[in-house]
């Protein structure tokens, strides 16, 4: 199957193959990764930028490694706060992106929507969108999925259960995207103020019991907990959080014996997550970090060079 | 002296059989009379309608001039044009402009700059409180006495109960209704959609149908109490509208317009545009559900008129990813087809009369304005002509307006305006429309 795509904006409407595709071609990535020499020439001459409107270091760092390691030019164009505040216009932002020759460009934006906005004015570039406000965050969601396939296999019928603030969660759009189409079922657990008001449009079951909700699941998925929400009064308090909602090694015991636990990172230790959990035997969180880097090198792959015929 | 020939005249509240013509003179029409009845007036312009609708000036009871003081949106010389262009005679001009509308002066800046641009009649709506602060009353009787045709703090609601209840009776004193933005802001802050399927898919934050119900709901109470005539601007949602049909049955003096895109478009349209700033708007885009509603209300004659609510924005303001772009969406010169292709390709669901009303008569007795929404010997010669089987693109560089952006650009719609007449002078012809009408 040919990769027909230009841009990444979100996974909402790939097909399985779409997946599969992607799977198969980070594995090939990965196993540079494994390499002592960890370069391959395959975009040489290509040019992408990262254009981060919001702070991540992660995320642009795992770029910035995908892209150097296939001998792309990798530029990092520092920007902070909105388009408008900035003084240049995010159009002409984009024209000068133009101008420049870039290839592909990544970008990571604080508002929901910008990576549209940019791939309909980008005549020749590739957009992948790194993240834009509470709406999606496409390579993490296919990182967390390469992850899980390594480790599970075939990921039909298997249970994901996502915990945590879904109404603010890029990740969890994403993520029920892409497990919901390879065939996992998904469950949602965290207190209903953190839950979109429509929640039966998100394609997921709605489990408020946290224990219900891990019961038997074969990953079981911890957003991150932002103190501003409760700041907001979405709920009383960090500590209560952590005793209705926090991953414990007692609620572990709830999933599927073996069961992975998944984080997008960076942990809140003793809020979403308990210490010992996190670092303990079950905790995929790093091993996420580095499927980061083999499955952006996989997208930049397949957009820059393209699989042939 | 006009001589228009061979209409179907729609008088205000029928259509009536056969085809008619009509002497208007002085501004005022002053024969009507079957076609082919009468010896053609000496002197008289021969306009030949060919079998079109020949209907009373279109009134837009909600549009945003933002003159003064935001001229590089749109200005009322501007606004007026496009108004005429969209087949309104006569346009609301909002008061929440730059000074605010809060003062007689100002009113009179409107009307004169309105007489000045020489089409659509333009009426001002005078702020409730001054400076749209939501504190003190402003001088509506001062206001009144200038020309203003109605009162609100559009863009906002009247602040609080105690304040509406008090425009409202003050307002009654001077035979005029108040015009409300229903929306309890507590519950909207941030909100850039509904709070619906696309709030969930998108993150965005979303504004609850309920923020708007609830200020329904205490517009309909303060109505009752008072027994004074409150009018609800831009509903969109069910409940909304059903709160509005009760408070009809209970003859409580409540009157409600809806908009050109609420009965057209819904949110599903926002992520299937990849997030277009064209379809951001405020009441926001409702569900497919809440848009049948509207079209119900329409029918049973919940709804009293078809307001643009045309809110133009410069490029620079609108041309952007869409939590950064501003609220509203311009229309003025395409709404009166985008609700008729709307309602001929829902099947005709109720009488085109019924239609016609929504912007002729009903938004005329809103303003208690008797002289405007009929056609009778001795009425104001305004008019506005509609081909029904006419279809022609959205195409938003030819506007009037100064607004650019519009979610129905290139959009194919059938049944069009295609001559606006104010006082017996037209103000605008569609000159592809083989109509031979000249500008006066």
């Amino acid at each position: 199957m040919p990769w027909k795509r230009k841009h990444l904006i979100d996974v909402d409407d790939w097909e399985r193959e779409d997946f599969e595709l992607l799977l198969e071609q980070t594995s090939n990535m990965d196993s540079i990764l494994d390499r002592s020499i960890k370069k391959a020439p395959a975009l040489r001459g290509k040019i992408v930028v990262n254009i981060f409107y919001e702070p991540s270091t992660r995320t642009r760092t795992s770029f910035e490694i995908a892209g150097k390691l296939l001998s792309a030019d990798v530029i990092n164009w520092t920007a902070s706060g909105s388009s408008a505040a900035k003084g240049e216009s995010l159009r002409d932002t984009i024209w000068t992106l133009e101008a420049m020759g870039a290839d592909a460009v990544v970008i990571r934006h604080g508002e929901v929507g910008v990576p549209y906005y940019l791939a309909e004015k980008l005549k020749k570039a590739s957009v992948i969108n790194g993240g834009d406000g509470t709406h999606a965050h496409p390579t993490q969601a296919l990182l967390d999925l390469y992850t899980a396939w390594r480790e599970l296999g075939s990921l039909d019928g298997k249970k994901v259960a996502i915990v945590g603030d879904i109404l603010h969660s890029r990740v969890a759009r994403s993520d029920i995207y892409a497990f919901k189409a390879v065939g996992a079922e998904v469950c949602l657990s965290g207190p209903s103020t953190l839950m979109p008001t429509d929640i039966n449009s998100l394609n997921a079951t709605y489990e408020p019991n946290i224990a219900e909700a891990i019961d038997g699941a074969d990953v079981v998925y911890m957003l991150r907990i932002q103190r501003e929400r409760q700041d907001a009064g979405l709920f009383p308090s960090l500590d209560e959080y952590h005793k209705r909602y926090g991953l414990t090694d007692k609620l572990l015991g709830k999933a599927k014996k073996g069961a992975l636990v998944m984080h997008p990172g960076p942990i809140n230790r003793g809020v979403e997550i308990a210490s010992s959990v996190a670092d303990g035997p079950q905790s995929f969180i790093l091993k996420q970090v580095r499927a980061g880097v083999a499955v952006r090198m996989a997208l930049l792959y397949l957009m820059l060079g393209g699989v042939k015929e | 002296m006009k001589w228009l020939v061979n209409g179907r005249l729609f008088d205000g509240e029928l259509l009536r059989e056969g085809l008619c013509d009509l002497v208007i003179d002085k501004g005022r029409v002053a024969k009507i009379a079957p076609a082919g009845r009468f010896v053609p007036p000496e002197g008289a312009t021969r306009i030949d309608l060919d079998g079109r609708i020949l209907a009373p000036g279109f009134i837009d009871l909600h549009a945003h001039l933002r003159d003064p003081g935001q001229e590089w949106r749109e200005d009322i010389i501007s606004g007026s044009r496009a108004a005429a262009a969209g087949g309104f005679a006569t346009v609301v001009a909002m008061p929440n402009t730059d000074p605010p509308i809060d003062r007689s002066s100002l009113v009179r800046y409107v009307l004169e700059r309105g007489q000045s641009a020489g089409a659509a009649r333009v009426l001002p709506a005078g702020s409730v409180t001054k400076g749209r602060h939501g504190q003190e009353l402003a001088e509506m009787w001062f206001m009144a006495n200038e020309g203003a045709a109605i009162f609100t703090d559009d863009g906002l609601p009247v602040s609080t109960a105690h304040l509406l209840r008090t425009a409202l009776l003050y307002a009654d004193d001077l035979g005029m209704a108040i015009m409300e933005h229903p929306e309890e802001l507590s519950l909207t802050k941030d909100a850039q959609v509904n709070d619906g399927p696309c709030a969930a898919r998108s993150g965005l934050k979303g504004a609850p149908k309920a923020a708007e119900l609830i200020a329904v709901e205490r517009g309909i109470a303060l109505a009752k109490d008072t027994g004074a005539h409150l009018h609800l601007t831009h509903l969109s949602a069910k409940e909304s509208l059903e709160a509005v049909r009760r408070a009809k049955k209970d003859g409580i003096n409540i009157t409600c317009d809806v908009t050109p895109h609420h009965l057209t478009l819904d949110e599903s349209l926002i992520e299937k545009s990849g997030y277009s700033a064209a379809y951001k708007v405020n009441p926001p885009l409702r569900t497919a559900h809440d848009l049948e509603a509207l079209w119900e209300g329409l029918a049973d004659g919940t709804v009293d008129a078809i307001a643009t609510d045309h809110a133009p924005y410069h490029l620079d303001e609108k041309d952007l990813p869409f939590q950064e772009a501003a609220s509203g969406i311009a229309s003025l010169e395409c709404a009166v087809a985008v609700v008729l292709d709307a309602w001929l390709k829902r099947g005709k669901p109720f009488g085109i009369e019924r239609l016609l009303r929504l912007f002729t008569a009903g938004p005329a007795s809103v303003l208690r304005k008797s002289d405007l929404g009929r056609i009778e010997e001795g009425s104001v010669a305004d008019i506005t002509a509609l081909d029904i089987g006419r279809e022609r693109r959205v195409e938003a560089k030819r506007w009037e307006s100064k607004a650019r952006i519009t979610p129905w650009e290139g959009a194919a719609l059938c049944g069009w305006p295609v001559m606006t007449m104010r006082e017996g002078k037209v103000i605008w012809v569609d000159g592809d429309s083989r109509l031979h009408a000249e500008r006066d």
